[in-house]
């Protein structure tokens, strides 16, 4: 199994049949794709990029191109039954107010990142004492888009300060396969949250 | 929508028709419903005629039409060519073929002059049965529904069972969303670009600067004129200024500058054509005279200016909670007579109500004519669009 693909297996997993789900940052619209045909969703995506929307539009998935903050607004509370943040959360430039927005419309919030805290990222940091690069990192800094190296740890501590309830979590290890049940933040690649409003 | 879209150079003049991907030589046809039709307003006609055209075969199925709505200004040729000796193609010759983004190898096009235009299709320049005189300001005001309403008269007649695409831009967009909510059953997608729900004031007050043109010029004659005669100087002048909202200032600027015409030309009269810019309206508004009619100008602008699916319905998501259709609608940054934030509003409600709907805004500096763009990225939008076979409903 891809490291593209695992998430989606196990977001799959949370989500209900039959439901109204946005995707924050869809992309060519895989993850959307993907749960309408096994799910059965209602899908929407946003994206800023028009060649990905069209993407998205060519498999038929709606999706929206403009600013995802800007979307969630134009709805009403709990429009949507799942929000998801799939790779997304590191790079937005004010990630508590789109996750507070998303709770919002959303009666859940998918979030999922790679864990930054992961001892392979500080072993590298540490040795290296350059940018962290791996195979899903693949890029220079100088060529790389503006990203917050979140840990699990520190989002662990950010729902608590906003009273924002965890229903589900998913620790992987490095494989992005295993489960990681033991101290995630240093031994887990990657994290995935189920949210809801406290 | 301007018409002169950089007509594409290229192969000699003799032979464009003969351009493969270009559907050939066309030929308009008339449909004639012969019952009483109601307008909106309440008025009744004996009947109608619309001009249309079509390119491509109706399947077995009956079920892979294309209906094409054309802009205020535009007609039912979209594509293709009337005579080998013709200066252009139709009107949207970039998107409409055999292989391109409308496939006519396996779509079946449709495209009619609407209700109340003036190319062919029943309008005020029409003859009235009852004078032999033509309707003038006597035609029943005809709004986007009754363009609508007339047109399923000609799919019904044609024998189309299912419309695969509605699409349209500007007003041809709002046709299209009108399809839609008139004829859930019969509507399977919808493409509207460059358009709006409803006109901002500012769009409202271009038309009337329009209309007062035409209404001034005594010519007019409170819209009785013979046929070929009318208020010529206040129709050029009318179209004049709506060509400016169709560009943009980007797009101005680089066709034209401030460049002049030779001082010889300009040396007449002060106020002679001294500008290139001043030259080019002119003569958009010269040949705009020759071709099109003032009433139907008033006519349509107000279609355009009492549109609004908010109003109609309560709000914008009530008025699409008939769609069963899956649309896409597309804006152009440039657009400041229907700005991208009209076409987003429009896709926001129809997510809200719960529909199949996306949103694509194209980066463009030419203004609201942008959805007749040569555009690569423009074209596989489209194409994805209407090829894949029809969604089941979520």
């Amino acid at each position: 199994m891809e490291k593209r693909t695992v998430d989606m297996q196990i977001i799959g997993d949370w989500v209900e049949p039959g439901t109204r789900v946005l995707d924050l940052g869809c992309g060519q619209g895989d993850l959307l794709a993907y749960l309408m045909q096994t799910k059965g969703v209602a899908a929407v995506g946003v994206d800023l990029d028009f060649s990905r929307i069209a993407a998205c539009v060519r498999r038929g998935v709606s999706a929206y191109q403009g600013d995802m903050t800007t979307l969630m607004r134009a709805f009403p509370e709990r429009h949507f039954d799942r929000v998801i943040c799939s790779r997304t959360v590191q790079e937005l430039a004010e990630p508590k107010a789109v996750i507070l927005e998303a709770l919002r419309v959303g009666r859940a919030l998918t979030v999922g990142f790679v864990n930054h805290g992961f001892w392979k990222n500080r072993v590298a940091m540490l040795l290296g004492g350059r940018k962290v690069r791996n195979e899903v990192y693949t890029t220079a800094w100088f060529e790389s888009r503006p990203a917050n190296p979140v840990t699990i740890a520190d989002f662990e501590d950010f729902c608590a300060a906003l009273g924002i309830r965890v229903t589900h979590r998913a620790h992987l290890a490095g494989n992005w396969r295993d489960p990681c049940p033991f101290l995630p933040n240093l031994l887990a690649g990657y994290a995935l949250y189920d949210l809801t409003r406290a | 929508m301007t018409d002169d879209v950089e007509a594409a150079p290229s192969a000699p003049a003799a032979a464009r028709h003969l351009a493969p991907g270009d559907v050939g030589l066309v030929a308009p046809r008339d449909y004639t419903h012969a019952e009483p039709f109601t307008f909106r307003g309440g008025q009744v006609l004996p009947g109608f005629s619309l001009r249309y055209e079509t390119y491509g075969e109706l399947n077995a199925a009956r079920d892979n039409a294309i209906v094409v709505c054309h802009a205020l200004s535009g007609d039912h040729h979209c594509a293709g060519w009337h005579s080998p000796a013709d200066r252009k193609p139709g009107w949207w010759n970039n998107l409409i073929g055999p292989g391109k983004a409308v496939d006519t190898r396996r779509f079946f096009v449709v495209c009619a002059n609407v209700l109340g235009g003036c190319q062919g299709s029943t309008g005020p320049s029409s003859l009235n049965p009852a004078t032999g005189r033509p309707y003038g300001a006597a035609f029943p005001p005809v709004t986007i529904p009754d363009m609508v309403r007339a047109q399923r008269r000609l799919l019904d007649h044609l024998g189309v069972a299912a419309v695969h695409a509605v699409i349209g831009g500007s007003m041809g967009g709002m046709l299209a969303l009108q399809f839609a909510i008139e004829y859930p059953r019969l509507v399977r997608r919808v493409l509207a670009m460059a358009t709006t729900g409803r006109e901002s004031a500012q769009a409202i007050a271009f038309n009337e600067v329009g209309r007062q043109a035409i209404m001034q010029d005594p010519a007019w004659n409170r819209g009785d004129y013979a046929l070929g005669e009318g208020p010529r100087v206040g129709l050029a002048i009318a179209r004049m200024m709506a060509h400016i909202t169709y560009l943009s200032d980007a797009s101005m600027d680089r066709k034209f500058g401030r460049r002049k015409r030779r001082a010889a030309e300009a040396e007449a009269s002060a106020f002679d054509v001294q500008f290139e810019v001043e030259g080019y309206l002119r003569h958009q508004g010269q040949s705009f005279i020759n071709r099109f009619d003032a009433n139907t100008y008033l006519y349509i602008t107000r279609a355009l200016d009492q549109f609004d699916l908010e109003e109609a319905a309560g709000s914008l998501e009530s008025a699409f909670a008939p769609v069963e259709a899956e649309t896409l609608i597309v804006g152009f940054t440039s657009d400041w007579l229907f700005p991208p934030e009209q076409n987003r509003a429009l896709a926001l409600a129809l997510l809200r109500a719960g529909k199949r709907a996306s949103y694509a805004e194209l980066a463009t500096d030419l203004g609201h004519d942008s959805f007749l763009l040569e555009s690569e990225e423009l074209y596989a939008l489209v194409r994805g669009f209407l090829d894949r076979p029809a969604a089941p409903a979520a």
